[in-house]
This record gives C-alpha cells, sequence and structure tokens, in this order.
C-alpha cells in the first residue's frame, strides 16, 4: 500500500507524434491550433472496402526509419533500419513498430531525466508499457503465409512471437535499457495509455521501486484500423483537419490515430534531491470499472464513481480537465456532465486534445497526458478544434426516466469548452480516459511548485 | 565440386548480408570454418531465419529434421544445401 511520504514525480517525456518531427514540434503545432489528421493514402488504396480514409497515422521514414522487407518483397516488415543510428540492430530485430517508437520515446525520457547509466540498469527502475492492440501487422504475415499460402512456420521467420506478443513494447524496452527492476504490461484498451502510468505510479508511491519508463503506445497498422472502421464507429464526411470534433453537434465518430507516449517517472524527494527538472506532480491515480455488463456504452455511474474515487485521495481542484472526448455520438456529453456533476460548471477548462490527433487507441491516455505536461507548462489551454456548435437541446440519455444528472444541454456548457488556446494560471489537471469493457482510469497531475 | 562449395558459400554470404543482426564487418573473410554462434555473434534466433531466406535463394526446402541436425558452421550449410539438392534431383 502507499508509503506515507512518498511522492512521484514525472521528470521526462518523449515519443511519436503524427506529423512531427519532435516533441517540440508537437508542442508547437499543439498550441497553434493545427490538427494532425491527414488523408490517409493506405486507407484509400482500398477503395470501398473502408468506409473511413482519414487518420493521424506516422509513415516509417517520418521516423527516419526504413522497413527492410523479404525477397521475393511483399508488405511484411521482416525489420527495420534506424536511419538515425539511435536503435542497435539487434534490438530492431525484436521489434514491431510500435516497439521501435517506445525505444525512441524511452531513449528521449531518459535524457530529459537525466538518468545516469547505473540507475537506468538499477533494480529500482521499471518498465511498464502496453499498446491497446496485438502486433497484427506481424501476426498477419504470420498467419498467411502458414494458411493461405501453406507454407512452413519458419516462412514466417522467427521473431513472430517477440513481435507480436501482448507485452512486446515492455520486453523491447527493458532489453534495450537493461533496467532490472520489474517489465510489465497494463492492457486494458484505451485506457492503457493512462492504466500502465498509473500503475508505475503506484510501483514507485507504494515503495516497489524508485523510478519507471512508462507509457502507452499504438503502432501504426490498417489491421488495427479496419476493426474500428467495421464497427462504423469512425469520423466520415469532413476534411481531414475537420474530422476529429469533440462535442460538436455533427460529431459522428472518432479518428483513428497511432503513437507513442512515453514518460519517466521518480520517487519525488530523489529526483528533487539530484536537481531534476520536474514537468510535473502526480497527485492521485484512480481506476475501476462500470459494472453495468455493458462492453461499449459508457457509464455515467461508473464515471462518477471514478471521480469520487480520484477524489477521496487528496485535494482535488482542476484548472484543466482533459476528458477522454473522443468524438462518438453518445460519450462527449456523457462524459461532459459527469465532469460538471462533480467539480461544478465553473472555475476550470475543458480539454479534448483528440480533437487534435485523433484517438491514439493504447496511447491516447500517456500521448494527452503528455499534452497536459504541456499544457502545464505552457499555461494555456489547448483548443477544442471543430467543437463549433454545442447541441441546444437535451440528450436522449438525459430524457429518460430515472435520469439522475444534469439537465441542461451541451451547449450551456459552452464556456467550459474553448475552440481557442486559453492562457491562464494552470496549478492542476486531472486526466481521465476510458476503454471497451467499461474500464475507467483518472490521473490528477500538478505543478511542482504549487 | 570446389566451384559448386564457392558459389554456394558466394550465395550464402549474399544471404548473410541481408541478416541486420549480424555485423557486416564480420562477412569479410568469411570461410566454410566461420562459426554463425561463435564467429559472427549470430543470435541463435536467427539460424532458423538463415535457413528460410537460404531456401528461397536457392529454390530448395528443408526437411525439419534438416534444420534439426544442421550445425552452426557455414560448412555445415554448404554441405546440407548440396545434399537437400541432390535428393531432389533424385526424387
Amino acid at each position: 500500500m502507499i508509503v506515507a511520504g512518498r511522492k512521484v514525480a514525472i521528470v521526462g517525456m518523449g515519443g511519436a507524434f503524427p506529423t512531427c518531427t519532435s516533441l517540440d514540434d508537437f508542442d508547437k503545432k499543439l498550441f497553434a491550433g493545427e490538427s494532425l489528421i491527414r488523408n490517409w493514402p493506405k486507407a484509400a488504396a482500398y477503395d470501398k472496402q473502408i468506409r473511413s480514409m482519414v487518420a493521424g497515422y506516422i509513415t516509417e521514414p517520418e521516423m527516419n526509419l526504413e522497413a527492410i522487407h523479404p525477397v521475393p518483397e511483399t508488405e511484411y516488415p521482416e525489420t527495420y533500419v534506424d536511419h538515425l543510428g539511435r536503435i542497435p540492430d539487434l534490438n530492431l530485430a525484436t521489434a514491431d513498430l510500435g516497439c521501435v517508437w517506445a525505444m525512441l520515446g524511452a531513449q528521449e525520457s531518459i535524457k530529459m531525466a537525466g538518468w545516469s547509466k547505473a540507475e537506468v540498469e538499477s533494480e529500482q527502475t521499471g518498465v511498464v508499457i502496453a499498446s491497446g492492440g496485438g502486433g497484427n501487422v506481424i501476426s498477419r504475415h504470420a498467419w498467411h503465409a502458414f494458411y493461405e499460402l501453406g507454407k512452413k512456420t519458419r516462412m514466417a521467420g522467427s521473431h513472430t512471437v517477440d513481435r507480436a506478443m501482448s507485452y512486446r513494447e515492455a520486453a523491447n524496452v527493458s532489453c534495450l535499457i537493461r533496467n532490472k527492476g520489474v517489465c510489465e504490461s497494463i492492457i486494458s484498451a484505451c485506457a492503457t495509455g493512462l492504466g500502465n502510468i498509473g500503475y508505475a505510479y503506484r510501483l514507485i508511491k507504494f515503495g516497489l521501486q524508485d523510478r519507471a519508463i512508462t507509457g502507452g503506445v499504438e503502432g501504426t497498422a490498417l489491421e488495427t484500423f479496419i476493426g474500428f472502421d467495421a464497427m462504423q464507429v469512425l469520423s466520415k464526411g469532413f476534411a481531414p483537419e475537420q474530422s476529429s470534433r469533440p462535442f460538436d453537434i455533427k460529431r459522428n465518430g472518432f479518428v483513428c490515430s497511432f503513437g507513442a507516449g512515453i514518460v519517466a517517472l521518480e520517487e519525488y524527494e530523489i529526483a528533487k534531491a539530484r536537481g531534476a527538472n520536474i514537468l510535473g506532480v502526480i497527485d492521485e491515480y484512480f481506476n475501476n470499472s462500470d459494472g453495468d455488463g455493458n462492453m461499449f456504452y459508457p457509464s455515467y455511474d461508473g464515471q462518477k464513481r471514478l471521480w469520487k474515487g480520484l477524489m477521496a485521495g487528496g485535494n482535488i481542484k482542476p484548472d484543466v480537465v482533459k476528458v477522454h472526448g473522443t468524438a462518438t455520438p453518445v460519450g462527449d456529453i456523457l462524459e461532459l456532465i459527469s465532469v460538471v456533476d462533480t467539480i461544478g460548471e465553473e472555475g476550470y477548462h475543458i480539454s479534448a486534445p483528440k480533437a487534435q490527433f485523433g484517438h491514439m487507441l493504447g496511447a491516447a491516455g500517456s500521448v494527452e497526458l503528455i499534452a497536459s505536461l504541456l499544457m502545464l507548462k505552457n499555461q494555456k489551454v489547448l483548443p477544442c478544434i471543430n467543437s463549433d456548435e454545442l447541441n441546444p437541446e437535451l440528450e436522449n440519455f438525459q430524457k429518460k426516466d430515472g435520469w439522475e444528472g444534469s439537465d441542461k444541454p451541451a451547449a450551456a456548457y459552452r464556456h467550459l469548452i474553448s475552440q481557442e488556446t486559453v492562457a491562464k494560471e494552470i496549478n492542476q489537471i486531472v486526466c481521465l480516459n476510458y476503454g471497451f469493457g467499461g474500464t475507467n482510469s483518472a490521473m490528477s497531475i500538478s505543478r511542482d511548485d504549487k | 565440386m570446389e566451384n559448386e562449395r564457392q558459389e554456394i558459400l558466394d550465395g550464402l554470404l549474399e544471404v548473410l548480408k541481408t541478416v541486420r543482426t549480424i555485423d557486416p564487418e564480420k562477412l569479410v573473410g568469411v570461410t566454410e570454418e566461420t562459426d554463425f554462434l561463435t564467429d559472427l555473434s549470430t543470435p541463435s534466433t536467427e539460424l532458423i531465419n538463415i535457413a528460410a531466406k537460404v531456401e528461397q535463394k536457392f529454390d530448395i526446402e528443408f526437411e525439419d529434421e534438416d534444420i534439426d541436425r544442421m550445425g552452426s558452421k557455414v560448412k555445415d550449410v554448404i554441405d546440407l544445401i548440396i545434399m537437400v539438392k541432390e535428393r531432389s534431383a533424385n526424387k
């Protein structure tokens, strides 16, 4: 359980972000109000087989990587070459694309944290990273060669296990940095990114580790995209930059995106003692389940209990609530109301960064935590672009018998949701993420000097 | 015979150049006595990938038992390729 006096600081961050060359570029584009969503040629190549054609994708060349294909050539990425020489070939051989991003994010985080080799390789350093999906790109080719082409299993190569297993990102990062503490993955659909950081936070808070490299990843994969496309839950019918529209009355689905968000956590007093630059302090983490037996539909009750659990641990009075806000028809407003019914209708802003970079699935929570750390740094709230018009009418769920939440429509909360960047004093941000299966995660972070 | 072994060695070197986990500098001066594991520091998991690439390069198919018995020296792979080629020619 919690060890009295132990706090957890965030001392490094890095990752992979669509259309961005670096974390600084990500920072710049976000606060300039840009969208990172583009038409995806890879999806468009399948024409009418695919319903949605926009995504927040990242190609190999954009990360200075090159996929090596077998001879005779197929789409199968046999391994990757790092043209900047950041990751050794031996580590690249066991990695799928998301693992490479995770390793790059880990390197950036460690560099920013300023940890020594001894600190990184310590028994007190853990790695907790995961993605929401499987190693779908790798598995597809392995299965195709075996089942459809009737090839020997070895034709898929000897790395289909390490490149596709559920905890491949944690395993690859751990092999790269050679830590001797915990190496695990927490997998909880679209709450994965925040869930891993929450688990790593607890490892430190409970006195089991002093440091952790942690976060969430979702490597670019059309194989992942088509599952959501089949569910008809992806945005359709808008220009790419207008496709992700949390809270807007015309929203019709989320934009599927890919990326990686990795952070370095460290026990606060240890970080402070060595003079680390503290990007933020984690006040509290709480997670729960809806408990209503519904795989997909968001739960007002589950979210209210999530807030209750988060607030039980300490002083939670956020200046910004970074919501999950996917831009699906039901989820956004239900989430909005669970926020206002908990912390009131004034005194904070709501940020929905998926408006700018879409829904990164297993990376969503961690990349959005990084976006929140940037809000703390810049003292600015990110703009909720495309939230052009909020519904002036009640939602259907508000009209049902037994509804106990707010009886105001979304438009009554316009003042909380800005389409422009807002400069203001930001001392605390609450981050929320949810996933299929009714899993809910919440984390509160604060400025170190407040 | 001598020429055949040299041709196979040359083909094998082409295959090895595509294996990213083998340091290209170690491929200079490879002979039949070179050991994949000790001399080239090839990860043991990579041997199966090399075998699969060799099958494609030389248009042959190993039996599972062939690979189980394969040694870790370059000459072992060359012997195997010649044996499998002869076996398929005699079928």
